[in-house]
């Protein structure tokens, strides 16, 4: 669990990661933690789609443009 | 009589809507995406000798409202203070949705929590103990299955017990000693100010000053005790603070859970094969076409057979009329005013009908969420988010939800342009026009006609958009996130009801407006009395004869100027105007016989004229609803200019380009 720290954005479809940081200004950080993504929290990727992707969080699902994609730091599972 | 007010929030999507139906026996709109209710709709119902009012909120992830939607949800909470606040959870996603309950549990009303959807929890083999998560949270926990009426009786004794009880359950997170130590020094310097303290719970407002709450710190702004509460939160890292508390309240959530909670096997689920397909790369875009143009051929051909009949008994009917009523007047106000207007526009109810419930099968499937994400792309090209597209598809409907549907859009300008550029999507009112112009003149090809004035209007939104962004409105587009709902497979009872209570309007709006609009039109041609009805001699004529000047130049004669002015009010009038002006006759004739028939109209001309129709101004209601959206006059006439010279130019190029490819028809 000691990957390199890289943007959600980057990861290709099927990639399982844990979130690291969210660098997003706090009104989105605050919207991003009531939506379930916060650091620690594991997301898979379920489509990827030149930056702009759909990943699951917990039970839930989430299309992010490649904005907030870039700016959700994960850490890749080994 | 004790009246209580009832307030539904929770989680976009969760099923706030169907339940408040339920109970309420209204009729609001729901669909499977989030963000189908941005405004907050109120019922009444009386239960024992209570009148109980129930208020439906939007759907919200936190009450830091990042959106317009999410104001709507949490000032009414706040300002408002509801008696009780009966949470809807999605218990197929408990772990977010009870956040939303840590954060409402603050705001020191009575919560009861509807756990709702618990069918499909319990489809994927997951249990929930609702009595040991009510008396670990120290809420009521109600199940309710909204879809089905479950559980409505229940919840409604929960919530009416917690507002009489005093003092109610309370559940509050305690966020560890560092934190609380500073809350309770802000809560010390916040009691100073009594009126603050009147209006919010003053731990609530620490907490929300401690995450660094724009809202929050702009509410204590005006007040005496604002130096002291900076002197406080100046010497803080508020950035640790939020990640903190963000934490701590999982750490709560993770706590209950594993204990009233049993998983059920994980393995991919329909909605994620789903996915795979349709939002693929390269399919995702050539499948949405190919769904618009599938619908737009079934409007067409599934209806015909309906339209004939509806035309057959118009046709008999005036046929009847004009042989019944004695005075010619009388004949001619029936038979050309209200059969030829009114008439002329119910034939289209079942292409209506078919367009809508195209639009409930994508809203209610959940594809619609889909389509968002898939025009992402474009849409960022443009300088829109994704989720942008979501109020153009809406706008296909109609143009007023679509405009309202922009209250998700997060970003302000994002969301102005996505007002101003709503009105180029074409609304069902205007479909009647292309099925009665394309059907007459271009027989087998009008579903393709029809879908090019689609993609047309689709074209001039996402052209205009980029213009604006360019010009009056620069900035980047503002990220996006957005749920992907799990597809639901409507049942057919849903879908046409759904279908039913929209359709429903389009009748409604056949006998209100367009009949009015029809008798005003009648009245102009038949007057002053001794004129030939409906001929350049009427008030009609005189009216359209100074107008048609104007639009001359795109092939239009006088009769189609007075529709087009009338088509100002409702786009169906510009229909039904040439319905009251081309007369049904005494044979019935259909209005496309008439108007095939008619020499100063071509294939070129009536295909300007659909392109006119389809981008000149926006029809009242959608110019009031800009200027309530955008929050003012200025924008409202600035939609109307832009689209008036767009359209007038836009015809022109068409009509003088279409002869070539028409083959000179």
């Amino acid at each position: 669990m000691t990957g390199a720290v890289c943007p959600l954005a980057l990861l290709s479809a099927g990639t399982e990661a844990t979130v690291a940081d969210v660098r997003a200004d706090r009104g989105m950080r605050l919207r991003l933690a009531g939506m379930g993504l916060c650091p620690e929290v594991w997301v898979r990727v379920q489509c990827a789609d030149w930056g702009s992707l759909i990943v699951s969080v917990g039970d839930a699902r989430y299309a992010l443009s490649r904005g907030i994609a870039m700016k959700v730091l994960v850490r890749e599972a080994a | 009589m004790i009246g209580i007010r009832i307030a539904l929030a929770g989680n976009p999507n969760v099923g706030k809507t169907t339940l408040f139906n339920a109970l309420t026996g209204s009729r609001q709109h729901v669909g499977n995406w989030p963000g189908v209710t941005v405004e907050k709709k109120t019922g009444r119902i009386n239960r024992n000798g209570h009148t109980i009012e129930v208020i439906d909120l939007p759907g919200t992830y936190s009450l830091t409202a990042y959106s317009a939607d999410e104001v709507v949800a949490r000032d009414y909470i706040l300002e408002e203070k509801p008696d009780v606040v009966v949470q809807v959870v999605d218990a197929t996603h408990l772990e977010r949705n009870l956040y939303l309950t840590t954060q409402i549990t603050e705001l020191e009303v009575p919560v009861v929590i509807a756990l709702n959807m618990v069918d499909e929890a319990e489809a994927t083999g997951c249990t929930i103990d609702r009595e040991r998560l009510s008396s670990l949270l120290e809420i009521p926990v109600v199940r309710t299955v909204g879809t089905r009426g479950e559980g409505l009786d229940d919840l409604l004794d929960a919530a009416v017990r917690e507002a009489k009880t005093s003092p109610h359950h309370e559940h509050i997170v305690g966020y560890g000693n560092e934190i609380e130590a500073m809350i309770a020094s802000l809560v010390g310097v916040l009691a100073a100010d009594k009126d603050l303290g009147d209006r919010y719970p003053l731990r609530w407002l620490a907490a929300r000053l401690l995450e660094g709450d724009e809202n929050a710190l702009a509410k204590v702004k005006e007040s005496p005790v604002s130096s002291r509460v900076q002197d406080i939160l100046s010497g803080t890292d508020l950035d640790e603070y939020e990640a903190a508390m963000a934490d701590r309240r999982y750490d709560v959530i993770a706590a209950v859970l594993p204990q009233v909670r049993t998983a059920g096997a994980r393995s991919m689920n329909v909605s994620e094969m789903i996915d795979r397909v349709v939002t693929d790369r390269y399919l995702g875009i050539p499948i949405f076409l190919a769904l618009m143009w599938g619908a737009f051929e079934l409007t067409f051909v599934v209806a015909a057979p309906f339209v004939a009949l509806i035309e057959a008994g118009l046709a008999w009917l005036s046929a009847a009329v004009a042989g019944w009523l004695g005075p010619a007047w009388l004949a001619s106000l029936v038979g050309d005013g209200i059969i030829g207007g009114v008439g002329s526009v119910l034939v289209f109810v079942p292409n209506i009908f078919i367009l809508f419930l195209f639009l409930s099968f994508l809203e209610d499937t959940g594809y619609l969420a889909r389509a968002a994400f898939i025009m992402d792309r474009l849409m960022y090209a443009i300088g829109l988010p994704g989720k942008a597209f979501i109020p153009m598809l809406i706008g296909f409907g109609c143009n007023v939800p679509g405009i309202m549907a922009a209250r998700t859009i997060e970003g302000e300008k994002d969301r102005l342009i996505t007002i101003l550029v709503n009105p180029f999507i074409s609304c069902s009112a205007r479909l009647p026009v292309y099925i009665l112009f394309a059907g007459a003149f271009f027989g087998a090809a009008a579903g393709a006609v029809v879908f090019f004035l689609y993609v047309l209007g689709i074209s001039t939104a996402i052209g205009s958009a980029k213009l604006f962004r360019h010009t009056i409105l620069p900035g980047e587009s503002s990220p996006f996130i957005m749920e992907m709902p799990p597809y639901r497979l409507p049942t057919v009872g849903t879908s046409l009801l759904h279908t039913w209570s929209r359709g429903a309007m389009y009748v409604r709006k056949a006998g209100t407006i367009i009949l009015a609009g029809a008798l005003v039109v009648w009245c102009l041609a038949s007057f002053p009395f001794g004129v030939e009805y409906g001929s350049s001699e009427s008030l009609a004529g005189s009216l359209g004869r100074l107008l048609e000047p104007l639009v001359a130049p795109l092939g239009f004669d006088w009769k189609i100027a007075v529709a087009l002015l009338f088509g100002l009010v409702a786009k169906e009038v510009v229909v039904g105007s040439l319905g009251v002006l081309y007369g049904t006759g005494e044979e019935g004739d259909a209005l496309s016989t008439a108007l095939l028939a008619d020499p100063g109209l071509s294939a070129a001309t009536a295909l300007a004229l659909m392109v006119f129709v389809l981008l000149y101004a926006p029809c009242l209601a959608t110019i009031a609803t800009i200027r309530k959206e955008a929050g003012s006059w200025r924008w409202a006439g600035f939609s109307v200019a832009y689209g008036l010279v767009l359209a007038w130019t836009l015809s022109l190029i068409v009509g003088r380009i279409a002869p070539f490819f028409l083959g000179g028809a």
